[in-house]
């Protein structure tokens, strides 16, 4: 094939979640699709099992980036110190850069939102100095496409329980098994009078879809899936994409502009990639197609448009109401540790979350919004040492030492994804004066969460710890929280939905306003990004935007 | 190698302290030394300047207090110095670049990680830590997946 100048029906950049749910769609209604991919389609064994390198705990690095040094962003701390920070630091505010995406090592949480999250501005109001806004639409016009993410990517759970968000069939696999913590949370939230049960995973609790049923292993979130159980795109839409024969996958290709005519329209994109598959030589390359469609991430999203100005367009595509970037949001994460009683038998099996309640997504006295709450994965043993121990523990000496083997399998901790309530000034621009290995402006993040985000997130904290207490922890603690950016695996906001293309980005589908052929599917399209973990709400839309453009072609 | 002869008997001696063997394998006999040396020629290069001056402080704090080298003071004088310095209590002049309290901190961190994380990262050698804790990650022998 001659990529040089290739002509396609549709450009996917991004071969997450939503480019690869979108390229699935779209090849199997009969278009021919190139899928852009800046990471490399990574196999089992590619994916080091490194407990100091991967997507829960970086220290040095991580299991999946292939040219870290090559594509730093840069940091703006709260007193606007700046610097500049690669893939493995916090401050990165790091995916998983590979085929799949964050899907390839996630921990498979696969939530609706709450009816009431796309409604948040009207439920509660906008708090000064909030960007807070409802989504352009409703629960109800995403319900049957959290049905089809359900479905065709395969969630593990049990539709008699999850009452908030009302549904019309069943999940396709039985619920993850019931842990013996499970059951002890269980009789915490019952003795409290909250709702608690298993939350839905994306993993095959048994075979489907031709892939073998998860082994409960510990070694699970931030790495890749020994049997292949953990459901993402890799595995599901993007291989069904390819098998139409009209899908082209490219790995390592960094796509450095979208190209517009002067009317507007997206034609094509430019982009770098390798002269071979294997070669370290890269060359810039042109593509074209009718539709192009952008689901890298909402900070690499947001960092494209910017970087695809043009005369008609100098503050970058979709920018005409300077929402381009802003918006920026994660969740907030309280975490609360605690110690199972003392001969408690804990097996310890993966995945490890079992449990969660939704008693305090919304309604909460004072705050706005909420968070979903759930017990953890299996915690590898250097996080256990690094992060739950309890606070009175010396950090050195045999003291320590006795406390890893006496408390370890004792270690509990709940945590949950407070909504964040966004900020305009949480945002992406295009760095001064940083470039990345092709020369282009990097991602600069600054600013930080609306303090409501910080309210709700210390209720929060207070219930989970309420949980831990009822349940009969013999200990509880938990460290407050700070307002910082927030962004993170989880990022969203940064081009988000509006029916008035003065309130946002793309219209009520993902369409770019002003440019009719130009799409986003990814955690940018966020209003807000609900008090559940987004991914399953990132697909949601990727199948929705996908069949639209589907009907249109 | 990063480190002086003088510096590594330092380094290995601290470690001896900050997780002793007991009824189990401490850092030394898990070979955690080795995944230090492997970090400072590696991923930690930028450290290594640091932790060697850190290391010769160390000595330098143990002959002011004791007449000795850190390697050569009985556990307990050991343990009180470890205390002293991370609480940046110092008798000796500490460089502007490197702070007592920071210094062993990070060795601390250090000798977790290697202890703590997995075998082929060269700390924990014959999944010693994993074994005392009751960790086993229970990975297929023969992965399925592609």
């Amino acid at each position: 094939m001659n990529a040089s100048h290739s002509i396609y029906d549709v450009i996917i950049v991004g071969a997450g979640l939503g480019g690869g749910i979108a390229a699935g769609v779209l090849a199997e209604a009969g278009q021919r699709v190139l899928v852009l991919e800046r990471g490399s389609d990574l196999r089992y064994r590619d994916i080091p099992g490194d407990h100091l390198r991967h997507h829960r705990l970086s220290l040095y690095g991580d299991n999946t980036t292939h040219d870290p040094a090559g594509h730093p962003r840069v940091f703006v701390d709260p007193q606007g110190g700046s610097r500049t920070v690669f893939p493995h630091e916090a401050e990165y505010h790091n995916n998983a850069l590979t085929v799949g995406g964050g899907s390839r090592v996630w921990g498979m949480q696969a939530w609706r939102f709450h009816p009431d999250d796309f409604r948040m501005a009207t439920r509660y109001g906008r708090p000064a100095g909030s960007s807070l806004a409802d989504w352009p639409i409703t629960y109800t016009d995403l319900a049957p496409y959290y049905e089809r993410a359900e479905h065709e990517v395969g969630v593990a759970g049990d539709h008699t329980t999850t009452h908030y968000a009302p549904r019309e069939r069943a999940f396709p696999l039985p619920p993850v098994p019931s842990t013996p913590t499970g059951a002890w949370l269980a009789r915490g939230a019952a003795k409290l009078g909250w709702n608690a049960f298993t939350p839905p995973l994306a993993v095959n609790t048994a075979p489907y879809q031709g892939r073998a049923p998860c082994v409960q292993c510990r070694q699970c979130i931030g790495f890749a899936c020994p049997t292949d159980a953990r459901n993402g795109s890799h595995n599901t839409l993007l291989p069904r994409a390819l098998a139409t024969g009209r899908c082209t996958l490219i790995t390592r290709a960094h796509v450095a502009r979208v190209l517009t005519d002067t009317s507007g329209r997206a034609i094509g994109v430019e982009y770098f990639a390798p002269t071979a598959p294997d070669s370290a030589q890269t060359e810039r390359r042109t593509a074209f197609a009718t539709t192009i469609i952008l689901a890298g991430g909402a900070i690499e999203t947001a960092r494209l448009l910017l970087l695809s100005n043009s005369p008609q367009h100098p503050h970058g595509l979709g920018n005409h109401s300077d929402h381009v970037g802003r918006h920026l949001q994660g969740h907030y994460y309280p975490v609360v540790s605690g110690l199972l009683p003392a001969g408690f038998e804990n097996p310890n099996l993966g995945p490890g979350v079992s449990i969660a309640t939704t008693q305090f997504n919304h309604g909460n006295p004072g705050v706005i919004g909420g968070a979903m709450l759930a017990n953890d994965f299996v915690k590898l043993p250097i996080i256990f040492w690094r992060s739950h121990l309890p606070p009175d523990i010396p950090r050195w000496g045999l003291a320590n030492k006795k406390a890893m083997r006496e408390l370890y399998l004792r270690g509990i901790d709940l945590r949950g994804p407070v909504q964040e309530i966004p900020s305009p000034d949480s945002r992406v621009t295009l760095d001064p004066h940083v470039r990345d290995r092709f020369d282009l402006p990097v991602a600069r993040l600054s600013g930080t969460t609306h303090p409501e985000t910080v309210r709700t997130a210390e209720f929060i904290r207070a219930r989970a710890e309420d949980w831990l207490r009822a349940a009969g922890a013999e200990r509880v603690w938990s460290s407050a929280m700070d307002l910082r950016l927030s962004a993170s695996q989880h990022q969203a906001g940064t081009a988000r939905l509006a029916a008035d293309p003065r309130e946002g980005v793309t219209d009520s589908f993902g369409r770019v306003h002003g440019h009719d052929n130009l799409w986003i599917t990814d955690g940018s399209l966020h209003v807000t990004n609900g008090g559940f973990n987004p991914a399953l709400t990132i697909m949601a839309l990727a199948f929705r935007a996908a069949a639209k453009i589907a009907a249109a072609h | 190698m990063p480190l002086s002869p003088t510096q590594l008997n330092a380094l290995r001696a601290l470690l001896d302290r900050l997780i002793p063997a007991d009824e189990y394998p401490g850092a030394l006999a898990a070979g955690t030394d080795k995944f230090i040396l492997q970090l400072l020629t590696h991923s930690c290069a930028a450290e290594a300047t640091t932790l060697a001056q850190g290391l010769m402080r160390l000595d330098a704090e143990a002959n002011s207090c004791h007449g000795q080298r850190f390697a050569a003071l009985p556990a307990t004088a050991q343990d009180a110095l470890i205390r002293a310095l991370v609480q940046n209590r110092t008798t000796t002049p500490w460089p502007a670049t490197v702070s007592a309290a920071a210094f062993v901190n990070r060795l601390i961190d250090l000798a977790a990680e290697g202890f703590y994380a997995d075998p082929a990262n060269g700390g924990n050698r014959d999944a010693a830590s994993w074994r005392m804790i009751g960790y086993d990650p229970l990975l297929p022998v023969r992965p399925s997946a592609p």
